[in-house]
C-alpha cells in the first residue's frame, strides 16, 4: 500500500501539539493559541473543543470521555471534565512544583503518566517557584481517598519529551534528549515493575548529534512504536519511523512537513495516522497500519 | 532604606531621601491585598500562594484570619468596616460578615463564572468596583478547583451598594489589575499588567464611567508591571511598575520612583496619619513613610 499524506487543518499560530482520538473526532492542541481543536473527518471541519487552555500541549482521553491535558503554561496536568469545567490534579512532588509537563498518557488503571521537561517558554505568573533539579517522567495516581498524588517514575532522564506504554503496560517508552543541547537523543524502553517503579532502560534507538530526535509516539495494533520527529536542519529530514518493540526500524517515511510534533491514530478502525507540526498544522497519513485501542 | 530615583523638582514634598523601610512580615510567599483598618488599627494582607488572609497589628504581630482562603487576592473595607475580598482562585467577591461568616457578593456575570477577581475598591456610594483578569486560572500556585475560563471579557465590574446589581464598568483591558479613585472620586484609574499602562475614566453620577484615556504608558526592560495602585490626598497616583513604585502627578508626569527592593505587588496607605505605605511583596511585607497622606480606606 502506498503511503499518502494530506494536510487536513492549519496552519495555526505557533505549533500544534498533542492529539487524542475520541472515537469520532481528532482533538489536537494549538498550543500558543491556547485552544484544543476538534477535527471532524466526515466534514473536514474544525471547531473548538476547549479555549483558554493555558498552553496545554499533550492531551489524552480518560475512560469516561474526559480529557487530561499537560498544561505547559500553568505547570500542571489538568483535567477537562465532561461538564465543561477543568479540574486541577496534583502539581506538587515532595512539596515542590514540578516543571512544565508536555506529553501524557492514561493507563488502564486511570493513572496519568507524563513527561515533565524544562521549557524555553516561561510559565504564567511571577517566577516564584524554581524548577525541579530533574526532568523526569512523573505519574499521577489516586490515593485511597481519591485525591491525586504524584510519583516520580524515571531517575535518569534529562529531557523526556514523549512517552508511550506498551499494550500490556509492562514497558514504558520514553523519548529523551533535548535537541537544542548536547547529549544523547534516545528512544528508551523501561521495564515496569509490579510495584509501579521502572527498572533499567534499554536504548532502542539513538539519534546522531545534531538530529532532533523523537517528539511524538503512538502505538500500532501490533504493538509497534510509531515515532515522529526530526527536522530539515543540517541536511536531515523529518521522519515517521515504525520501530519493533525491541527497536528494529521496520519502516520509515519522510512526511511532507517539517518538525512533526505528536502523532495519534484515528479514523475508521484507527487506520489513519494523524500528526501535528511545528508550523501549526494537522496532517493525516495512511501508512497501512492501524492504531492500538487501549481499553480503559 | 532604599533609593528614590526619577525625581522631579518638588518631589521631596512627597518623599525625602533615604526613606525608612521596615519589615512587617517575612516568610510569606506572595503578599497581596493590603488594606489598613482604621477601626481596629490593624493591617490586613494576603499570601496568595500561601493561601492565607493575615492580620497584623503594630506591637502585636501577625495572626491568621482565614486559611485556606481560596487564594484570595485584593482586599478593601466597606463603609461598615467589613473586609471585602477579591476572591481570585475561588472566582468570587466575598465579604466578612460581623458574625465571622463569609458572604459571597459576586460569582457570575450573565450566568457565567467570573475569571478571577483581582483587586477591589469601595466608592463613597457603597458601590464595589473590582477587576477580573484571568490570572487566577493559570498562575502557578494561585489556582482553585475550576481552572476553566468561561467569560469572553476581562472585565471591570461594579456591584450596587445593596449588592443586588452587577454591571460591567469596562471591558477595555487585556489584564485589568489595580484600580483606585481620585480623592474627589471624579476619576477612576485602572491599570493593565499586560499592556503596562494606566487608563483613567470620568466617573458618572450613576457610577458608570466614560471617556477612558491612557494616563501613563510604562516601558523598559526592568522587572515589574502595573499591579497595585492608590492615590494620595493631593491626587497623585502611585502604581507598581518597572523597577519599583512610581509616583505620578494628576497629569501623569513622573514625580519619583521608589526603588523598593524585591518585587512589590501592591501597597496601601495606613496608620493614624495615613502616611505609612504598607507594601506587599514576593516574600515580605514592608512599610515605608511618606510626607503626605494617602486616600483613606473606609
Amino acid at each position: 500500500m502506498s503511503t499518502t499524506f494530506e494536510r487536513v487543518a492549519g496552519p495555526y499560530k505557533g505549533i500544534t501539539g498533542g492529539l487524542a482520538w475520541n472515537g469520532k473526532e481528532m482533538l489536537f492542541s494549538a498550543v500558543q493559541e491556547e485552544r484544543i481543536l476538534r477535527f471532524h473527518p466526515a466534514s473536514g471541519t474544525v471547531d473548538n473543543f476547549r479555549r483558554w487552555t493555558g498552553r496545554t500541549n499533550g492531551i489524552a482521553m480518560a475512560a469516561d470521555g474526559s480529557v487530561f491535558g499537560a498544561q505547559e503554561g500553568g505547570r500542571h496536568v489538568i483535567h477537562f471534565m465532561r461538564d465543561g469545567s477543568t479540574a486541577p490534579t496534583c502539581d506538587l512532588i515532595d512539596g515542590k512544583h514540578h516543571n512544565q509537563p508536555t506529553d501524557l498518557i492514561v493507563d488502564t488503571k486511570g493513572r496519568v503518566w507524563f513527561t515533565d521537561p524544562y521549557n524555553p517558554t516561561p510559565p504564567y505568573g511571577p517566577p516564584v517557584f524554581p524548577f525541579l533539579d530533574h526532568a523526569s517522567v512523573l505519574r499521577l495516581e489516586r490515593d485511597e481517598r481519591r485525591a491525586w498524588k504524584l510519583r516520580r517514575v524515571t531517575f535518569d532522564t534529562r529531557a523526556p519529551r514523549a512517552l508511550l506504554l506498551s499494550a500490556d503496560e509492562k514497558t514504558l517508552y520514553v523519548a529523551d534528549g533535548e535537541p537544542a543541547k548536547e547529549g544523547p537523543r534516545e528512544l528508551r524502553a523501561y521495564p515496569i515493575e509490579a510495584d509501579g517503579s521502572v527498572g533499567r532502560h534499554a536504548v532502542l534507538h539513538a539519534f546522531s548529534p545534531g538530529q532532533r530526535g523523537i517528539e511524538g509516539l503512538c502505538l500500532d495494533s501490533g504493538g509497534n512504536i510509531v515515532a515522529c520527529g526530526g527536522w530539515k536542519r543540517a541536511g536531515a529530514e523529518p521522519f515517521l519511523y515504525v520501530f519493533a518493540p525491541f527497536g528494529a526500524v521496520l519502516e520509515s517515511h519522510v512526511p511532507p512537513a517539517d518538525l512533526p510534533m505528536r502523532c495519534a491514530f484515528g479514523g475508521p478502525d484507527l487506520s489513519e495516522l494523524y500528526f501535528t507540526t511545528g508550523a501549526g498544522e494537522l496532517y493525516r497519513a495512511r501508512i497501512g497500519r492501524k492504531g492500538y485501542q487501549r481499553s480503559a | 532604606m532604599y533609593e528614590v530615583d526619577m525625581r522631579a523638582p518638588g518631589s521631596e514634598r512627597i518623599i525625602g531621601d533615604n526613606p525608612p523601610l521596615d519589615v512587617i512580615k517575612e516568610g510569606i510567599i506572595f503578599g497581596e491585598g493590603p488594606v489598613w483598618d482604621k477601626r481596629r488599627k490593624s493591617f490586613f494582607f494576603v499570601d496568595i500562594i500561601g493561601d492565607t488572609i493575615w492580620k497584623w497589628q503594630p506591637g502585636v504581630g501577625a495572626e491568621v484570619v482565614l486559611k485556606p482562603s481560596a487564594h484570595a487576592n485584593g482586599m478593601t473595607l466597606d463603609h461598615e468596616g467589613r473586609l471585602v475580598v477579591a476572591g481570585w482562585g475561588g472566582r468570587t467577591v466575598f465579604r466578612f460578615e460581623k458574625d465571622g461568616s463569609l458572604k459571597t457578593l459576586a460569582a457570575r456575570y450573565e450566568g457565567r463564572k467570573l475569571n478571577s477577581p483581582n483587586d477591589i475598591v469601595v466608592h463613597s456610594s457603597g458601590s464595589i468596583y473590582f477587576t477580573d483578569p484571568p490570572g487566577g486560572l493559570f498562575n502557578v500556585g494561585h489556582t482553585g478547583d475550576d481552572l476553566q475560563r468561561y467569560l469572553e471579557i476581562q472585565g471591570v465590574y461594579r456591584l450596587s451598594p445593596d449588592g443586588s446589581e452587577m454591571t460591567l464598568v469596562t471591558a477595555d483591558f487585556v489584564y485589568p489589575n489595580g484600580l483606585c479613585f481620585s480623592p474627589d472620586e471624579k476619576l477612576l484609574y485602572i491599570n493593565c499588567s499586560r499592556e503596562r499602562l494606566i487608563r483613567v475614566y470620568d466617573v458618572q453620577p450613576d457610577g458608570s464611567v466614560k471617556n477612558g484615556r491612557v494616563f501613563f504608558q510604562y516601558s523598559g526592560p526592568e522587572r515589574g508591571n502595573p499591579d497595585g495602585m492608590k492615590c494620595d490626598v493631593e491626587g497623585n497616583v502611585y502604581c507598581t511598575g518597572p523597577g519599583g513604585i512610581w509616583v505620578h502627578d494628576p497629569s501623569g508626569k513622573v514625580l519619583a520612583r521608589l526603588r523598593i527592593p524585591h518585587h512589590p505587588t501592591n501597597f496601601a496607605f495606613g496608620d493614624d496619619d495615613w502616611r505609612s505605605l504598607y507594601v506587599t511583596q514576593l516574600g515580605w511585607v514592608m512599610r515605608t513613610r511618606l510626607n503626605i497622606p494617602g486616600v483613606a480606606s473606609w
